[in-house]
């Protein structure tokens, strides 16, 4: 799903957020020692918020960060467009150093190339919706025609039409997150930010707003930094995943390398609990078709099999192997190139490859 | 009934003599069935010394308190029956003097009596308290301690004599001391008795004299320009106190600065003058139906029908009792004070709001200057600018000034962090915050304060009156001096009226607003 090969929008190389006076030196003994949070703590009176984390997002990607609260997901996403100061490293937007940008550049990318989702909303609640969502135009002095205009676009866009002349206050929960992306959304930025955008929201309203933004996602192709607590709306929303916990990033991957290969008991904790149906597909579950022969089963003959693609996930495979006494064959252009029994199959939906 | 041994074994631990007495009563108290009327007659003889045995010092001040005040009025009631004696030949002093030593005498014996009787009422019900401390914290008092006697001794020895000396004398008066104090100096012989009295019973005694300063006066030299005169004091003239002394100073201080920067006063009573001539001239110049009608019409604007018919009831309540034009008069001057307090107090409130250090700063001098007296503000009032609308006006801004620091700091810190952080997010700058996300969700809390600040220039607007401010206050003034009650009562009403009319608009106006 990743395209490796284009250049990454965001990057973020060895940054290190040590929050608390003593920073630098705290900053220090952690590289020296490598202490864990509570001994910096009691040692610096400091904060570790984010711990050598390197991670890197394509154009066009939605690459979700996931961790439970506490973890520094908000303190990362925060570098990016430097509303926080790294304590150490360097962030890269575009392949420019944010940390370099003179006060005038960075207010004009924050204006300009990165819109920002915010868990709680952060609504101006003195102005109307309209006005909400232009304000980043208003900040670089757009004037109030072109900026109404946009903003109604946009407006329309959130499917919020009709809304533009009310007030924050006068809206729905999920309607004032719709404002908040479209405010995001107003300048056209390549880069869209978004802290927990959802995990306010009831699960129902939450659910539409997800698959309207992977909708939206999918036509206006923006770099996404999708941040969430949630391993279901990762797996949903992410073309890759970075697991943080206590300031570090412990895995990154695609959600099939998360669900079926987690790095350690933490991730496998945090899988335990996931649906694998559409995570996992044929190609990791089946088994070649001489390793089954040479087991001892007898392939029965390929018409007689159902077959499917080894990209199908296992929802599509158990269809196929309901009410049906062969095992499933993979085919690759029309040939043969795995097995998939029904042994397999219960093992994948268990999780266990 | 080993178990009732059981529950009274921490009791008589706790009392120690008298242990089972001590157990009956606690027993009682925690099971709600002691007599409403129930004493300790130990308590009620022992008094403060059962209570220093026991060790509970807050029975202990009790009952000392009682006994002493007691003690105190035995004393005055010899000291007045001996002044009637020695003034046996005035018959209204007899009379007086007798009179007091009786009341004292009735008082002594009140007192005591129903002072023991509520003391020994007292007695167990606090003892308890200090068995329940008891039970936390074992170094709390228990049992009964003749050591604790001393302490009593020492105590009392150290208050009981010159209290009672106090009482059976009568304390001299500064002056005297004062005469004594420069006999002294003098070298003549003064009784051990009269120099105790003016050290140890009279107004605190003046502990150094200070040789009197320069007199210092600011004439003109031969060219007319104001020189600096010190005139020593006249040889013999007596020494001066610390009161004295530092209140020269700050005279000679004050008038330095009128003397030689008397420009500066000048320019700011010009320019308070233009300012209020202009708000006069609206005011005042305008013929009453017109500001009438336009009051009337802001109000409807701002606050609606039912405050516009209480204002316009006002209106005609001033205008029928002839005090039109002195209210509008006072209006100009409330105006005039509110606009410079905003002015002043608005950035210095997002000063305050904004900086920790500015905070640090400006908040006490706020502090002070809410607790000084509104009058003391007339005296530097007075010294910089002499008198009339322009002093009366720098008073009001002092007294008047505070809350509009205070509330817009208030709006200011009160905008979430969460908020701010977003228009950062969006690329706003330090103005762009201030003026788009900051002011206007601090605007209720400002709008308080432009209430508050108005509401107090129009008191403090009544009394600058008394430094020829003018308007409704000098009604007051006038009335307050030649005891014309009447007229002082309806000029009273129609300040308040006043106040209540602003009040109401700017509050209504600020409801809406949210
Ligand atoms: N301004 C700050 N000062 C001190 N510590 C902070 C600050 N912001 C965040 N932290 C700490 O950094 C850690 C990460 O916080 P955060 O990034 O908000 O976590 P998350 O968004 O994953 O819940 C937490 O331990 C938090 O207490
Ligand atoms: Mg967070």
């Amino acid at each position: 799903m990743t395209d490796s090969n284009c250049a990454n929008v965001v990057e973020t190389r060895n940054v290190w957020k040590i929050f608390g006076d003593r920073a630098d030196e705290a900053l220090e003994a952690v590289r020296r020692d490598s202490l864990s949070k509570d001994e910096v703590l009691e040692r610096f009176d400091a904060v570790v918020g984010v711990r050598d984390v390197s991670i890197s997002a394509g154009a066009g990607e939605i690459f979700c960060i996931m961790g439970l609260s506490g973890s520094g997901k908000s303190t990362l996403v925060r570098h990016i467009n430097r509303l926080i100061e790294p304590t150490a490293g360097e962030i890269l937007v575009n392949g420019v150093n944010v940390g370099a940008l003179k006060p005038e550049e960075l207010l004009a990318m924050r204006a300009e190339s990165i819109g920002m989702v915010f868990q709680n909303m952060a609504l101006l609640p003195h102005r109307t919706v309209r006005d909400n969502i232009a304000f980043a135009l208003e900040l670089r002095n757009v004037d109030i025609f072109t900026r109404n205009n946009v903003a109604d676009k946009v407006i329309e866009l959130v499917s919020l039409k009709g809304y533009g002349d009310r007030y924050p206050s006068e809206l729905s929960g999920g309607m004032q997150q719709r404002v908040g992306l479209a405010r995001a959304l107003a300048a056209d930025p390549d880069i869209l930010l978004m802290d927990e955008p959802f995990s306010a929201l009831d699960p129902l309203i939450r659910r539409g707003l997800q698959d309207e933004f992977l909708e939206l996602s999918a036509s206006m192709k923006k770099t996404t930094l999708f941040i969430t607590h949630d391993l279901d709306e990762a797996i949903r929303m992410g073309s890759r995943i970075a697991i943080m916990k206590d300031g570090e990033i412990v895995q990154t991957g695609t959600p099939e390398e998360i669900v079926t290969k987690p790095a350690d008991d933490y991730v496998a904790d945090f899988v335990a609990g996931i649906s694998k149906l559409r995570l996992v597909y044929a190609h990791t579950v089946m088994i070649n078709i001489e390793e089954f022969e040479s087991e001892g089963s007898k392939l029965p003959a390929i018409e007689e099999c159902p077959w499917a693609h080894p990209e199908d996930d296992l929802d599509k495979l158990i269809g196929l192997a309901v009410n049906q006494e062969n095992p499933v064959i993979i085919m690759d252009d029309s040939t043969p190139v795995g097995v998939v029994t029904k042994d397999a199959l219960l093992r994948g939906i268990q999780g266990e490859t | 009934m080993s178990s009732d041994d059981d529950i009274r074994k921490p009791f008589l631990e706790f009392a120690g003599p008298n242990g089972n007495y001590y157990a009956n009563v606690f027993l009682k108290i925690q099971k709600a069935t002691l007599s409403r009327t129930h004493l300790n007659p130990v308590a009620l003889v022992g008094s403060f010394v059962w209570a220093a045995l026991r060790g509970n010092w807050l029975l202990f001040t009790i009952g000392f308190v009682i006994d002493l005040v007691a003690a105190i009025n035995v004393a005055l009631h010899f000291k007045f029956a001996k002044a009637a004696v020695d003034n046996v030949d005035r018959a209204y002093l007899v009379e007086r003097y007798e009179g007091w030593s009786q009341s004292h005498i009735i008082a002594a014996v009140v007192i005591f009596i129903l002072g023991r009787l509520l003391f020994s009422w007292l007695a167990d019900r606090l003892y308890v308290i200090q068995y329940n401390r008891w039970r936390v914290n074992n170094s709390v008092n228990s049992g009964v301690s003749m050591a604790r006697l001393v302490i009593v001794t020492i105590v009392s020895a150290l208050i009981v004599p010159p209290m009672i000396y106090r009482a059976s004398q009568f304390s001299p008066d500064a002056r005297t001391c004062i005469k004594q104090d420069r006999a002294i100096d003098r070298g003549e012989e003064v009784s051990f008795k009269a120099r105790f009295d003016c050290f140890a019973i009279g107004e605190f005694p003046t502990l150094f004299w200070i040789e009197r300063p320069d007199q210092i006066s600011f004439p003109r030299d031969e060219n007319g320009e104001r020189i600096v005169q010190r005139t020593p004091p006249r040889e013999g003239s007596p020494p001066v106190n610390l009161n004295t002394l530092v209140a020269q100073k700050i005279d000679d201080g004050i008038g330095y600065v009128t003397v030689f920067y008397s420009f500066l006063f000048d320019e700011i009573t010009r320019l308070l003058r233009t300012m209020l001539t202009v708000i006069t001239s609206v005011f005042v110049g305008t013929p009453w139906p017109v500001t009438m009608g336009v009051l009337l019409f802001v109000a409807y604007r701002m606050a609606g029908i039912r405050t516009t018919i209480f204002v316009g009831a006002s209106l005609i309540y001033l205008a029928l009792f002839g005090f039109w034009q002195t209210a509008m008069d006072t209006l100009s001057l409330v105006v005039a004070a509110s606009i410079i307090c905003v002015v002043i107090g608005l950035p210095t409130g997002i000063w305050v709001g904004k900086s920790k250090r500015a905070q640090f700063i400006v908040t006490p001098i706020l502090d002070v200057m809410q607790t000084i007296p509104s009058f003391v503000y007339l005296l530097p009032a007075i010294a910089f600018f002499s008198i009339g609308k322009p002093p009366g006006i720098l008073a009001t801004v002092i007294f008047a000034a505070p809350p509009m620091v205070r509330l817009t700091a208030l709006g200011i810190r009160q905008v979430s962090e969460d908020t701010k952080e977003a228009a950062l997010a969006f690329g706003a700058n330090p103005r762009q915050l201030l003026t788009k996300v900051e002011l206007p969700l601090a605007l209720p809390s400002i709008m308080a304060g432009i209430n508050q600040v108005v509401m107090m220039s129009l008191s403090m607007v009544v009394i600058a009156a008394l430094i020829g401010a003018g308007g409704m206050g000098y009604i007051v003034t006038e009335a307050l001096e030649n005891t014309e009650t009447g007229r002082g009562v309806l000029a009273g009403v129609g300040i308040a009226l006043l106040a209540m009319m602003i009040d109401r608009v700017v509050q209504k106006a600020n409801l809406g607003r949210r």
